[in-house]
């Protein structure tokens, strides 16, 4: 019987080479990386592991990006321990509170190759996937193990082959895709399985569009997502991870998935997408949320903060005002995306149109800063989660969307269909 | 310090399905560095008052999908600061699943669990057999038995008490 990419991918981190769906297996870590769940509660378990030495320092990669910069007086201890840990550990990749989200930093950095077996004290961390890497989030202590052992045990996930074919139309992105997706799973209708994306819509995909779909696999309960290689991860490696040497790995033509799932976007074309409130899986076509006011649109995060991102919804506003009342926040989702941005002068559009543009963070995304909702205000969000009170009060209510839709909005005050302004 | 594994009894917190772990702890509290502080807050917006009324080892009893979300094992730690003796779902996410038995917090799954339980019902919870028994009932409801790792785990009193033992053995 054929292997999956999951099966693949972990068999060549194990011993014996082996890993079969539903086998439990320890498997050695390429990178691991840890965000200020470091400092808060990793530190605290290596001291009861009576732990002394990192496996591997130039296999770890420390960020603080949650509350970047310190957004109080605790996540300014935090940020200090893991400076010190950094530096007393001879951590070769640091990214202070100055770089960005950890999911855009990594591979910006070349840190990130396919097959490898990477793993991120993030949820978030199936991001990676978009490079054909086997990329999970754990938690504290099996980071912790990690930093000290460089392995760890998995259970081989099952896979779900999730074949999309056609292309988007206009102002339709790769989050109305996976908004849409997620919605037919449902919220654990991935849970501890691997989604295996193929065909030719995620073929012809860029790297920040594919990193979006991985991302958001995650609110399906999906352990990890990797996709083959295409040409714009390619022309990544080149360009970003020169001095890398990596292979990427396929799945066999007989490979076993529990479960497929088609979509034909010729035959039925999608439409831009809103996931209401509280549950990512909970995706409409936007004409049913059309009229829906808002008192703030946030464009940022691991989801969709990129430059690509930026771009459309720079497009849509340039040379507009945003509605008076409403709070359009610009959260880049790295330093190099910003400097991008400053570049091609999709800053000033947003400024210029009533926005506000942050440093880059997960802020207001996980509720942390700089754009923290009050009691029963709206916001329509590019980010990844809209559980209720996320992004703070508990009576506030987020609408998750694409860019070009948070842009859209930002401008009539209301959800707006974007293929409409 | 292993738990008694074979008789967890306690006051029943039922929840429906998809408890996220925004719901048991909200990502704002998470910059605390002291878990008794930050339990104050535990199911603070779909249970206001469990914080204050949760005994010790009472269970906590849910549908499908408890824990989804995010992978913060600040979750599975304020339930066990609050002296929750274990949670039975129809099912868990899996990063929570994880989390739950590397910070000693036992996990059992247990079908229709969530709608055959009432709310402050007195539960035992069995975890050896993988039962749950409804006192001034005779119902008995069965679930999956422990995996062997996550009992070793849980007789170890967690992943770090377990490192420990394998690091002395070594």
């Amino acid at each position: 019987m054929g292997k999956t990419l999951a099966e693949k991918i972990l068999a060549s981190h194990t011993a014996d080479g082996k890993a079969s769906a539903g086998d439990i297996v320890e498997a050695k870590v390429d990178l691991l990386m840890v965000h200020e769940v470091l400092g808060s509660r990793i530190i605290p378990i290596l001291k009861e592991m009576e732990f002394n030495k990192v496996w591997d320092p130039t296999k770890i990669v420390v960020v603080n990006d949650h509350w970047a910069p310190a957004s109080d007086i605790n996540s300014a201890e935090i940020h200090r321990r893991n400076r010190n840990f950094v530096r007393e550990q001879g951590i070769v990749h640091f990214c202070d509170v100055d770089c960005g989200i950890s999911h855009q930093v990594l591979p910006e950095m070349g840190l990130v190759a396919p097959a490898e077996l990477i793993i991120g004290s993030d949820s978030h961390s199936t991001t990676y996937g978009a490079f054909n890497a086997f990329s999970a989030g754990l938690a504290a202590t099996d980071s912790a193990l990690i930093l000290a052992t460089g392995s760890c045990w998995f259970r081989v996930p099952e896979s779900i082959r999730i074949e999309v074919n056609g292309n988007l139309s206009r102002m339709v992105m790769s989050k109305d895709l996976i908004l849409k997706i997620i919605s037919d799973l449902g919220p654990d209708g991935a849970n501890y399985k691997s989604i295996e994306f193929q065909g030719d819509t995620i073929e012809q995909m860029e790297v920040g569009e594919r990193m979006t779909m991985c991302n958001m696999t995650v609110e399906a309960g999906a352990k990890c997502a990797p996709m083959l290689v295409n040409a714009y991860v390619r022309k990544w490696m080149d360009t970003l991870a020169s001095s890398k040497k990596w292979t990427e790995t396929i799945p066999d033509k007989d490979a076993e998935y529990i479960d497929t799932y088609l979509y034909d976007l010729q035959k039925t074309p999608l439409e831009p997408m809103v996931a209401i409130p509280d549950s990512p899986t909970n995706g409409k076509p936007v004409r049913e949320l059309s009229g829906v006011p808002i008192d703030q649109a946030y464009l940022g995060s691991c989801t969709n903060g990129r430059i690509g991102d930026l771009e459309i919804a720079a497009k849509i506003l340039r040379g507009k005002k945003i509605r008076q009342g409403v709070r359009l926040i610009v959260t880049p989702a790295s330093k190099q995306t910003y400097l991008m941005a400053l570049e091609r002068g999709l800053i000033k559009i947003f400024i210029d149109a009533g926005g506000i543009v942050t440093n880059s963070t997960c802020g207001a995304c996980v509720g942390g800063h700089l754009g923290v909702l009050g009691a029963g205000e709206v916001c329509i969000s590019s980010t990844n989660r809209n559980f209720k009170g996320r992004m703070g009060h508990q009576n506030s209510r987020i609408y998750l969307a694409s860019p070009a839709t948070v842009a859209a909005s930002a401008i009539k005050g209301v959800i707006t269909d974007p293929r409409s302004v | 310090m292993p738990k008694n594994l074979e008789s967890i009894t306690g006051k029943a917190w039922v929840f429906g399905n998809n408890i996220d772990t925004d719901q048991i702890i909200q990502g704002q509290y998470l910059t605390l560095l002291d878990y008794s502080e930050m339990a104050k807050h535990t199911f603070e917006i779909p249970r206001p008052v469990f914080a204050s009324k949760v005994k010790k080892n009472d269970v906590v009893i849910a549908g499908r999908n408890f824990g989804g979300g995010s992978s913060r094992e600040e979750a599975p730690k304020v339930l066990l600061e609050s002296g929750v003796g274990c949670v039975v779902a129809e099912s868990f996410a899996r990063i929570f699943y994880r989390n739950g038995f590397n910070v000693g917090l036992p996990l059992l799954i247990i079908p229709n669990v969530g709608k055959l339980v009432k709310d402050g019902e007195t539960v035992t919870v069995n975890l050896l057999e993988g039962t749950l028994h409804i006192h001034g009932s005779d119902d008995v409801l069965h679930g999956r038995p422990l995996p062997e790792r996550m009992l070793k785990l849980l007789k170890a009193g967690g992943a770090v008490a377990w490192y420990k033992q394998m690091a002395g053995k070594r």
